[in-house]
């Protein structure tokens, strides 16, 4: 049933444009940097932060300026990273990097959600384990950019 | 930095971890995985998958199916390859670089002939004797 939903994804006459494009497709791909991007290069500094650097930073400004940048990184290649699997679909459910890679956004947005909330609750000293966190979520995230990355690579 | 804080050990130890792997990146993009000589593969076309970010032709040559890959549509087109040449029984001949990676049957095609002749993707890579 999956695999007929993806065949007729592959098969949807926007998806055959993109696909077949000469333009399109390569402006889809930037712009999925551009999400990955915004996404990494505020989330790394945020971790950084939260890690225990630049201590005489405050975060409250930091954390909203920086995860908003990150959630619509997020969102943008997010969207564009769909309409990229669609013109393949039933070649990226069969990479094994891929699905790696989907496993490790999973992740990466549950132990974000944590480390927020448990921010949240507890304003003023960061707690050793948002601390670990932040530095897990560094490393889940520089996974996925890897990974993805070399779905295009294998 | 100060180098002396635990956390920031681990954190700088896990980031040269991750930097560490980026050269198993040796390519599918690109030609670094396939092999510097050029082979030449003729065969019937048993399947095609075009597009971006690169299209696919499946060949029987002799009995084994192996997967040429061609360029991206702009490079197609520039070369006179259109889907009409590369349908299901059409015989095509391959030029380019065998994958090699043990047990992969891809060649990366420098040129693809047709009933309409020759057509070069990459014609920097084509050897000069025809």
């Amino acid at each position: 049933m999956i695999a007929e939903a993806l065949v007729s994804v592959e098969a949807w006459a926007p998806i055959v444009a993109l696909r077949n494009s000469v333009l399109a497709y390569p402006i889809v791909n930037a712009a999925h940097v551009l999400g990955v991007a915004l996404l990494v290069g505020s989330i790394v500094p945020l971790d950084l932060r939260l890690a225990g650097l630049w201590r005489s930073i405050a975060i409250e400004p930091l954390w909203r300026v920086l995860s908003r940048t990150a959630g619509a990184g997020f969102v943008l290649a997010l969207m564009t990273g769909l309409l990229l699997f669609a013109t393949r679909a039933t070649e990226y459910v069969e990479s094994t990097l891929f699905l790696g890679k989907l496993g490790l956004i999973v992740v990466a947005g549950l132990n974000a959600i944590w480390v927020s909330r448990r921010l949240g609750s507890t304003p003023g000293r960061i707690p050793p384990p948002v601390r670990r966190g932040a530095v897990a979520s560094i490393v889940l995230w520089l996974g996925v950019l890897l990974l993805g990355r070399l779905v295009g690579y294998f | 930095m100060s180098p002396r804080n635990p956390a920031h050990m681990r954190l700088i130890v896990a980031l040269l971890l991750c930097i560490g792997l980026v050269p198993l990146a040796s390519g599918h993009h690109g030609w670094g995985w396939a092999s510097d000589e050029i082979t030449e593969l003729t065969g019937e076309i048993v399947d095609v998958r075009l597009g971006n970010p690169h299209g696919e032709v499946d060949i029987d040559v002799g009995g084994e199916t192996w997967t040429v890959e061609v360029g991206q549509p702009w490079r197609n087109e520039r070369s006179g390859l259109t889907a009409e040449l590369l349908e299901f029984g059409n015989e095509i001949k391959a030029l380019g670089h065998v994958s090699n990676r043990e047990g992969e049957q891809l060649l990366k095609a420098v040129r693809v002939t047709t009933r309409e002749g020759h057509h070069d993707l990459y014609p920097d890579r084509v050897p000069d004797s025809d």
